[in-house]
């Protein structure tokens, strides 16, 4: 029975013709279009993950502690505020080392400098629960209440910003995916009726010799879900095309743009989503179709 | 096999109603041939209609092979179904399908095991005289052959009741005894037969059980004459 429904599913679809060859291509733009802005988040996602790992707030100090065990003293105080996974003291040495490394070059101008102007600083790594925005202002807080500590800098503004495009991206890709999989679903549902028109007599048929609801409509359900397959394989192999296409061409800068090294595609999982979505689509304009089709 | 108890239906409401069947009652016992006479718009459809559930009646009891007619659920019409041949005037064979294709075609469509689907389709053509014609396609068929067709296909499945509604009407004389003779013969195999017609010289030429409806009325139900009584062998 199972080669039955397949068998007449394969044979609507040709039958379908050009409208059928329409449905297929709306299924595969709008699954494209998700896919796309998928493949956008999901890269965007993966920097911003990034971004919130390095998430540092610094503590600078209104004096240089005088030696190692006032840094020492210093420290076990930050530790205990909480909210704490990694401590690093920064010398006003230290500090002016770094400006000469980032100047390259142009080092010398802090030769010139009367005396070291920058102050030293704890470095603090929120752990995991303040590596949020709220959770890294809460920290600041706390750090700025030590008398030690005269000004806190630090959060992670950029992760934010990001998380926000992502959002967007998401929802965009939705909103217009949810167009296109109305107008696919509408394009499913004239094709099987074309077919259910061209096969009345054969319906008819059947259901006076006594086939089950089921045999009658099955097919129409099986010929949408075809579609909507092939439509989603169609989607993946545009995908695949348009991310050979673009990531060579966009990687170099995502390091100094996203702080990601390379954009990653779909995995394995997420392509099947998108066929599952692909046939779900489709099979459900078949389901419209069927739905008053009996006599 | 078939019982109707003060059946009547009524199409429409007000001043449009129509009444297409007024207080049927009539039983019809296993492996019998029943005539069911009338003009045109007598009914006859209708009541056929009702048997193989196309329609409900307004009022009164249907039962068929066992089956409540009137209170089968959507899910249990096909199995009602299925212990029925159905024969009309035009012969509904698929344009595009070879006979054997049309006659394997419902075998396949109510889960026949594949491996009957061949015998069974030609044994059925084999009983209508149509085994040299399986390969033609319906439009290479004469108007008799295509209802032969018909009735292979509506035997194929070995029903239990054949229900035939006007299979001779637009056939001629010589052709239509030729159906005749291929209903007689599915008779004396032991399938119950109500076999619709408006052609008296037919009725006449039958000399089987007849029901006469006029006007949605069953006005007489005639008994079978000595000469066409009941087939060989039966109770």
């Amino acid at each position: 029975m199972l080669g039955y429904l397949v068998g007449e599913a394969l044979r609507d679809l040709r039958r379908a013709g050009r409208v059928g060859v329409s449905a297929i291509l709306l299924i595969a733009l709008s699954l494209l279009v998700l896919g796309g802005f998928g493949l956008l988040s999901l890269n965007l996602g993966r920097a911003i993950a990034q971004w919130r790992e390095r998430v540092r707030v610094v503590a600078y100090l209104r004096q240089e502690p005088a030696g190692p065990a006032e840094v020492d003293a210093l420290l076990r105080k930050v530790e205990a505020l909480g909210g704490v996974q990694g401590l690093r003291y920064v010398s006003r040495q230290e500090a002016l080392d770094r400006l000469k490394q980032t100047l390259g070059a142009q080092a010398e101008v802090a030769d010139q400098l009367p005396r070291n102007p920058l102050p030293a600083s704890v470095e603090v790594t929120p752990d995991a629960a303040a590596a949020t925005p709220e959770g890294a202002q809460e920290l600041a807080l706390r750090l700025g209440s030590l008398p030690e500590v005269e000004e806190v800098q630090g959060g992670a503004p950029g992760a934010e910003g990001l998380a926000r495009v992502q959002r967007l991206f998401t929802w965009i890709g939705l909103g217009v995916g949810a167009v296109l999989a109305l107008a696919a679903t509408l394009t499913v549902t004239t094709a099987t009726t074309l077919v259910l028109h061209l096969r009345r007599d054969e319906m008819e048929i059947m259901r006076l010799c006594g086939a089950t609801e089921a045999v009658i409509r099955l097919p129409r359900v099986v010929q949408g879900l075809c579609q909507g397959l092939l439509a989603a394989i169609v989607a993946l192999a545009a995908l695949e095309v348009l991310y050979a296409v673009v990531a060579p061409r966009i990687e170099p800068l995502l390091p100094v743009t996203l702080g990601i090294g390379r954009a990653v595609f779909l995995s394995i999982p997420e392509m099947l989503g998108l066929m599952a979505a692909g046939a779900a689509l489709g099979a459900l304009g078949g389901v419209l179709a069927t739905r008053h089709s009996h006599p | 096999m078939i019982r109707l108890q003060g059946v009547s239906k009524v199409f429409g409401d007000g001043p449009g109603r129509v009444a297409a069947l007024s207080d049927i009652s009539f039983e019809v016992a296993k492996g019998e041939f029943v005539v069911l006479t009338g003009g045109s718009g007598a009914g006859k459809t209708t009541l056929l209609r009702m048997l193989y559930r196309e329609q409900l009646p307004t009022e009164g009891d249907v039962e068929v092979a066992g089956f409540d007619v009137v209170n089968l659920s959507r899910a249990e019409v096909p199995r009602l179904r299925r212990a029925l041949g159905i024969v009309f005037q035009d012969a509904k064979l698929l344009a595009g399908h070879t006979v054997f294709e049309n006659v394997a075609f419902v075998l396949r469509v109510i889960g026949t095991p594949r491996r009957e689907i061949t015998p069974r389709a030609f044994q059925a053509l084999k009983a209508v005289g149509l085994s040299s014609r399986a390969q033609a396609y319906p439009h290479q068929l004469s108007q008799g052959e295509a209802q032969r067709a018909s009735l292979a296909r509506a035997i194929a499945k070995s029903p239990v009741l054949l229900l035939a509604d006007e299979p001779t009407g637009s056939l001629d004389e010589d052709m239509a005894a030729e159906i005749l003779d291929v209903v007689k013969d599915i008779w004396t195999r032991g399938t119950t037969v109500l076999f619709a017609t408006h052609q008296t010289r037919l009725v006449a030429e039958l000399r089987r059980r007849t029901l006469r409806i006029q006007g949605g009325r069953l006005l007489k139900d005639e008994p079978a004459t000595p000469a066409g009584g009941r087939p060989p062998g039966r109770g």
